[in-house]
């Protein structure tokens, strides 16, 4: 039940970017999928192509990526914020053209990332790739960290004042504007190192932005748009249920897993387990 | 931009033809004269943002160039025209429009993903226009010329062979190869839950029953799926010796990665049509090592024409060919010698000779059945099993008697 735990550890990456953002700025961001992207490829070209070292070109990847989302939110998203539509069609629109232009640039076929660790490890009888470890351990460090800058630092009282309440934080003088480009910054940065993490034993393709972009949704969808907390326990309910799905049933049934969980929660519970109130 | 210009040209000529024609009764003569030298346009659908497709056009044009040097065919010379059709039906019935209607082509050649052929053939029919498939392997396509030959008498698959016939060269290998050389009677098969590999699984499971192998597992797993390790662990844990696989358009190098990655004590092999890519073993960075893939052709003398072709594809393009581009090659010329045969280009004419076809092409004889579709056997295309080694070095496994190289075992695993 390792892989469970691996593969859900990354959906906990991809989804608490997502959900963040919408907490904090209530944007809907669809090219947050091309955020992993980037990161996987931005990785891809310099420790492949450009022959970095392998620790730097990811280091270097994430960093870029935060600055791209910096710009997507400053150029693009910031004027269309009074209009959730506006922000999801141009949103979309980013992610589109991201594709289109790793297609151009790296045509359609798979890339290869090489991997962190090369070692097998057994644990408690079952063979995991080093990498795989090494992406659970990363992820949860990632998220611990980001949960603890926000329960402990100003700046993430900030945020969360922010997303409680955007106009009496901007009268306690908090620059929202500000804080919505950090945020936006610790989200794509997240989304990358989810690419980044994930690249080695998925490889990169230019479409490679579609798969988080609906399994972020769905799973914060589940857990509740917003909610960090809701996030991570969606991410691993989703990520056991489809490596549950994939062992015992088939394997031809997990990638309606998420789908049918979206679909069940938006009937049941449309505010999701952790969330205060419906999204929509 | 060099389409271009050709298309302008015949536009001109159009045009001229146009012109004299409503002068005169001699200019109607001139008219048929322009006609007759036109090129002939090939249109040439297929994914051209993959190896298959790239391929394909360089094949073509090849093809085309050989024809051209000798003075094309009853005074015409050759020329082509390529359309993207990708991996999706609605781009692919965009493609076969685009060649029919708006360029006007007199043949076409490609194809790559069953689905999108499919998807393709009524569209061809209603345009009446020749369809030499290079790339699909469903028999769902060919089963349509014997339904309704009238509407389906234009298409032909030159290659590759077809799912069922994959599939019974497969249990061959199996049953010769895996069990009757390596001992291994335990065997699970994993494949994308692709048309295909619908078609053809059944087909092979019965195969290797009835050769005696026992079937662990028998698994179809989404074409999106990008994390194999619960299946991977299923494998392992079924007590399979042997895995076989039937991969296209599913991720093989994600697959191929993650049974190395988790070390999976089960050697793998079988119809891996990424796996035939002449840069898969690097682009993978090796961890394709030991698995065996079936091949339409690799570079030894099976016909006098497969060392030459292979070499001249490589000057042209700086990797080998793929499959793709053996069909497409031999299909340019298998027009070209049938239209000689019939002495003309009438498409009805052609179809008749194009069924009586008797070419020694890049992979083998091609000759064709009642249904349009390639034959296999002796001499004919087959599949040829080779096993990637230390460095990437591909090595002939069987049939035996192509052997190039012996077996090997994936590092890891003692036998």
């Amino acid at each position: 039940m390792i892989y469970g735990a691996v593969t859900s550890a990354i959906y906990a990456l991809l989804a608490v970017g997502f959900t963040l953002i919408f907490g904090v700025a209530r944007v809907l961001n669809l090219a947050h999928g091309s955020f992993y992207a980037l990161g996987a490829y931005g990785t891809y070209l310099l420790a492949s192509v450009a022959g970095w070292p392998l620790w730097i070109a990811a280091t270097v990847a994430v960093a870029s990526v935060a600055v791209f989302g910096v710009a997507v939110e400053r150029i693009i998203i910031r004027p269309l914020r009074h209009s959730q539509l506006g922000v999801l069609m141009i949103t979309l629109a980013v992610s589109l053209i991201v594709e289109q232009a790793l297609f151009l640039s790296f045509g359609s076929e798979y890339r290869n990332v090489p991997a962190f660790v090369e070692t097998k490890v057994n644990l408690a009888g079952v063979d995991v790739g080093g990498q795989r470890l090494l992406a659970f351990a990363l992820a949860f460090l990632a998220i611990g960290l980001l949960y603890a800058f926000i329960q402990r630092t100003r700046l993430g009282s900030a945020i969360l004042a922010i997303a409680q309440d955007a106009e009496a934080a901007k009268y306690m003088g908090i620059p929202s504007d500000r804080i919505f480009s950090l945020v936006m910054a610790i989200s794509a940065a997240l989304a990358a190192l989810a690419g980044v993490l994930a690249g080695p034993f998925l490889s990169v393709q230019p479409s490679m932005h579609l798969l988080p972009i609906v399994k972020a949704f769905a799973i914060v969808v589940v857990g509740g748009l917003g909610s960090i907390a809701g996030s991570i326990a969606a991410a691993f309910m989703l990520g056991y249920a489809e490596t549950v799905v994939a062992y015992l049933v088939n394997g031809s049934w997990t990638e309606i897993v998420s789908v049918l969980a979206t679909l069940l929660m938006l009937i049941v519970r449309p505010a999701g387990i952790f969330g205060k109130r419906a999204a929509f | 931009m060099r389409i271009e210009r050709r298309s302008f040209g015949k536009k001109a000529l159009r045009g001229l033809a146009l012109t004299a024609g409503t002068l005169a009764i001699s200019g109607m003569v001139n008219a048929v004269h322009a006609q007759n030298a036109a090129p002939v346009r090939i249109g040439v659908p297929t994914s051209m943002q993959l190896q298959v497709g790239r391929d394909t056009i360089t094949a073509i044009k090849m093809a085309v160039d050989e024809v051209n040097a000798k003075g094309g065919v009853l005074g015409r010379k050759f020329e082509y025209v390529a359309a993207d059709e990708t991996e999706n039906p609605e781009t692919g019935i965009s493609a076969i429009k685009k060649l029919t209607a708006d360029e006007k082509v007199d043949l076409l050649i490609g194809g790559y993903t069953s689905g999108v052929t499919l998807a393709q053939l009524p569209h061809i029919s209603a345009a009446k226009t020749l369809y030499l498939g290079v790339g699909a392997a469903s028999p769902a396509i060919t089963a349509k010329v014997k339904q309704d030959y009238d509407n389906y008498k234009y298409i032909f698959r030159v290659g590759p062979i077809n799912a069922a016939h994959q599939a019974r060269a497969l249990v061959d290998y199996i049953s010769n190869f895996v069990i009757g050389e390596l001992g291994y009677k335990q065997i699970a098969i994993v494949g994308e839950n692709a048309k295909w590999v619908q078609d053809l699984v059944p087909v092979l499971s019965k195969g290797a029953k009835d050769v005696g192998a026992e079937i662990k597992l028998s698994e179809l797993f989404d074409t999106q799926t990008s994390d194999f390790s619960p299946l991977m662990a299923k494998v392992k844990s079924s007590g399979a010796q042997y895995m076989i696989v039937v991969l296209s358009h599913a991720s093989s190098d994600v697959f191929a990665k993650q049974w190395y990655d988790a070390q999976v004590p089960v050697p793998y092999g079988g119809i891996d049509v990424k796996s035939m890519d002449g840069d898969f073993f690097s682009r993978i960075g090796g961890k394709s090592i030991s698995e065996v893939a079936g091949n339409f052709a690799v570079r030894a003398p099976l016909t006098p024409k497969t060392i030459p072709f292979f070499d001249e594809f490589k000057k042209r393009s700086a990797n080998y060919p793929v499959y793709t581009a053996f069909f497409a090659y031999d299909s340019v010329h298998i027009y070209a010698d049938a239209v000689k045969r019939a002495g003309s280009f009438d498409t009805d004419k052609v179809i008749k000779e194009l069924e009586k076809t008797k070419h020694v092409g890049v992979v083998g004889e091609i000759t064709f059945d009642e249904t349009h579709d390639v034959q296999t056997g002796k001499g004919k295309a087959n599949l040829i099993f080779a096993q990637w080694q230390d460095k990437g070095e591909r090595a002939v496994i069987y049939p035996k008697e192509l052997r190039t190289g012996n077996f090997m075992l994936p590092p890891w695993v003692k036998r």
